[in-house]
C-alpha cells in the first residue's frame, strides 16, 4: 500500500447514499446509523491497549493517531457525560456493535446477553473518566467489552472448571482488520433487520433468535410453510441488497 | 431430479445451520446462494429485540442511581456490580408457580402456551426440585414444592399475540373456560380467561395496537387479587422500590387494577372480587442488594420465611411473606462478580 498511514480514505465500493465506509489504517469505520448524521467513527487502539486491541498492522498499513476524532460523536459523548440521561444516544449508536463483537467470542446467546449488558453498565459507570485522545468511543467500548469477555472466561473456568472443555473463546483478543470488518458487517446487518417489513423481520426473529422450525412459525402466523420460506428467502434478499446495494 | 426452489435451498442451508449440521450438497446450486448463506449465518447471532429493550431501560433506570451512589461507592466498578444483579434469562418478576405435579404442569405449559422447558431439576425421589420454563419472552419457575414451600397456585397475565388460538389450545390441553376472548373487556384488549387443571389462573390477553415481542411488555405476568389492595402498593414501593405505572380506583378507593413496575417488569394488582378472589403465590424478585430488601420489606410489615444467605446456585436470596401471605423469594444473582 502506498504512504496512507494518516489518511482517510473513503472505500469506492462501499460508499452509500446515508452509509459510509471509510477505511482508517488497517481499520474499516463506518457510520452505522443511515439516518443519522454522518458520524465519522473510527476504530482506533491506544498506542498500548490493555488487551492488545489493536491492529498488527500485518496488512502493512500503519495506525493513524488521531484520525478517529468526530465532533458529532465526541457532542454525544460529552453531552451524556454532563448528564448521563444522554447515554441513551451512545447506546443507541453501539448495541449492535459490541453485541455483535461479544457474540462472535462467547459460546451462547445467555453469555453474549450477560457480557454484553456489563460492557455497557461498565460503560456508563466509568463514562466520567472516558476521555477523547483519539481514542473512539466505539474502540473504548470494544476495550471494555475485551476485558469482559476475558473476565467471564476466567470466572467460568474458576465456577466449572473442566480440563476437557474447549475454551470458551480464543486467548488472543487481538482485534484484525478482518474481524473489524466482520463486527461492522454483522452490527450493520442487525440494525437494518428492524427496518425489515413487519412479517419478515416477525420470520427472521421467529427462525434465527427462536430457532423455531419453519412447520412452527407457520402455524404462529397463520400461514403455509411455503409461504414462510418464501418469506425467508425475502428477508434475506432484502438484507443482502442492503448491505450490498445499499437499498432495497 | 429438478433444481429446487431459491427458497428451499435457503431453507436447506438455514435448518443445517442452525442444527449445526452440513447441508446436503445441491445438485445445481442457485449462484445466488452463496451470498444469501453469508446473510443467513450472520443472523445466527442476531440479538433478541427484547434484551435490546430490556437493558436500554435498565441503564435509563440506573442513570439516576449513578449518580445519587456515585459519593457513597467511590467507584464506577461498584455500580456496574450493584446493577449485574439478575440471573441471566430471568427478569426482575417472576412468578414462582409451585403444584403437583409439576412435571405434568410443565407438560401443560409446553401444549397450552409453547412453553419452553429451560431448565429441570430433579430431587432423589424423582419429583421437580427446580424448573424453568420461558414463555414468549418471560419465564415461569416451577417447583412441586416442599413444607417450607406449599402448593400455591397462581394468576397469570399472558399477553400472546392471538388470544383465541392460546385459549382454544389452552382448552385442548386441559383448561376450564372463565370466559372466551373477548374485545368487551374492560381494558380494551382482547381478553380470555382460562383455570387449569392445577388451579392457576390464566388471562390471555393481546393489547391493543400489539405487535409481537413489544418494548417493555412482558408476555408473563403474576396477577395478584388481594383484599385492600390499596395497601400493597405501599407495600411494594417501601420493600422493592417499586413504581406504581397506573392504578384505576372505584370512587370508593378500591382498586379496579394497578401495575406496579419492580425493576425491569411489571406485576398487576386489583382488588378480589367475584371468582378471582385472593390466590397467595409465590413470586421470584431479583434486587441488587437481597439484604437491604430484605429488611427493606421486614419494616414494611413482612414476616421472614429466611434470612439472606448465599445458595450453592449462585444466588444470595432471601424469603419473606407479606401480609396478604404471598412469599417473595428476594435473590441477588452472584454469577458473575
Amino acid at each position: 500500500m502506498g504512504n496512507d498511514r494518516d489518511s482517510v480514505r473513503a472505500c469506492p465500493n462501499t460508499a452509500r447514499q446515508g452509509v459510509t465506509f471509510f477505511a482508517v489504517g488497517s481499520y474499516i469505520v463506518r457510520a452505522t446509523m443511515p439516518t443519522r448524521r454522518s458520524a465519522r467513527k473510527g476504530l482506533l487502539p491506544k498506542s498500548s491497549p490493555p488487551q492488545k486491541a489493536g491492529p498488527t498492522s500485518q496488512d502493512g498499513e500503519g495506525v493513524p493517531r488521531d484520525a478517529g476524532r468526530d465532533p458529532d460523536e465526541q457532542l454525544l459523548v460529552e453531552t451524556a457525560q454532563s448528564d448521563p440521561a444522554n447515554f441513551d444516544a451512545l447506546y443507541e449508536l453501539h448495541f449492535e456493535r459490541v453485541y455483535a463483537f461479544v457474540a462472535s467470542r462467547v459460546r451462547n446467546r445467555a453469555t453474549a446477553e450477560d457480557v454484553t449488558s456489563e460492557v455497557f453498565h461498565k460503560a456508563l459507570a466509568n463514562l466520567p473518566s472516558y476521555e477523547w485522545r483519539g481514542v473512539p468511543f466505539a474502540a473504548w467500548l470494544l476495550r471494555i467489552a475485551a476485558n469482559a469477555i476475558v473476565d467471564h472466561a476466567k470466572r467460568a473456568a474458576r465456577e466449572f472448571p473442566s480440563p476437557d472443555d474447549p475454551p470458551e473463546m480464543a486467548v488472543n483478543l487481538d482485534l484484525q482488520a478482518s474481524e473489524l470488518r466482520a463486527i461492522e458487517y454483522r452490527a450493520q446487518l442487525f440494525q437494518l433487520v428492524g427496518q425489515l417489513p413487519e412479517v419478515q423481520k416477525q420470520v427472521v426473529r421467529e427462525r434465527f433468535v427462536e430457532q423455531r422450525s419453519i412447520r412452527e412459525i407457520a402455524q404462529r402466523l397463520g400461514k403455509t410453510e411455503g409461504a414462510i420460506k418464501q418469506l425467508q428467502l425475502r428477508a434475506v434478499q432484502n438484507l443482502r441488497a442492503r448491505m450490498e446495494g445499499g437499498h432495497g | 431430479m429438478a433444481k429446487r426452489s431459491l427458497a428451499m435451498q435457503l431453507d436447506e442451508v438455514v435448518q443445517a445451520m442452525l442444527v449445526s449440521l452440513r447441508p446436503r450438497p445441491e445438485p445445481a446450486p442457485d449462484r445466488d446462494l452463496a451470498s444469501l448463506t453469508r446473510v443467513a449465518q450472520a443472523l445466527r447471532e442476531l440479538p433478541r429485540e427484547e434484551f435490546r429493550a430490556a437493558l436500554k431501560s435498565d441503564l435509563q433506570r440506573r442513570t439516576p442511581m449513578s449518580e445519587g451512589t456515585a459519593a457513597s461507592a467511590g467507584t464506577g466498578e461498584a455500580q456496574a456490580r450493584a446493577v449485574h444483579y439478575q440471573r441471566p434469562g430471568l427478569t426482575s418478576i417472576t412468578p414462582y408457580i409451585i403444584v403437583r405435579p409439576a412435571a405434568q404442569f410443565m407438560e401443560f405449559l409446553k401444549s397450552a402456551f409453547d412453553g419452553i422447558e429451560r431448565m429441570s431439576m430433579p430431587t432423589p425421589s424423582g419429583s421437580i426440585m427446580h424448573a424453568e420454563v420461558a414463555i414468549g419472552n418471560g419465564a415461569i419457575e416451577v417447583s412441586d414444592g416442599n413444607e417450607q414451600y406449599p402448593t400455591a397456585p397462581a394468576a397469570i397475565h399472558l399477553y400472546v399475540d392471538d388470544p383465541d388460538a392460546t385459549y382454544a389450545r389452552a382448552l385442548r390441553a386441559g383448561a376450564t373456560s372463565f370466559y372466551a376472548p373477548t374485545d368487551e373487556h374492560p381494558s380494551g384488549d382482547r381478553w380470555g380467561a382460562v383455570k387449569d387443571p392445577f388451579g392457576n389462573h390464566w388471562y390471555i390477553a393481546k393489547p391493543r395496537g400489539w405487535t409481537p415481542g413489544p418494548e417493555g411488555l412482558r408476555s408473563v405476568q403474576p396477577y395478584l387479587h388481594l383484599r385492600e389492595a390499596h395497601k400493597m402498593i405501599p407495600f411494594l414501593e417501601a420493600s422493592f422500590g417499586a413504581e406504581a405505572l397506573g392504578v384505576h380506583k372505584s370512587p370508593e378507593g378500591a382498586v379496579l387494577h394497578g401495575t406496579m413496575r419492580i425493576g425491569n417488569a411489571t406485576l398487576e394488582i386489583d382488588e378480589a372480587h367475584g371468582e378471582f378472589q385472593p390466590m397467595p403465590c409465590h413470586l421470584h424478585v431479583y434486587v441488587s442488594d437481597t439484604d437491604a430488601v430484605y429488611a427493606q420489606a421486614l419494616r414494611a410489615g413482612a414476616s421472614s420465611i429466611e434470612t439472606p444467605q448465599d445458595k450453592p446456585y449462585g444466588d444470595r436470596s432471601a424469603g419473606v411473606k407479606d401480609a396478604w401471605g404471598n412469599s417473595w423469594f428476594i435473590a441477588t444473582y452472584l454469577g458473575t462478580k
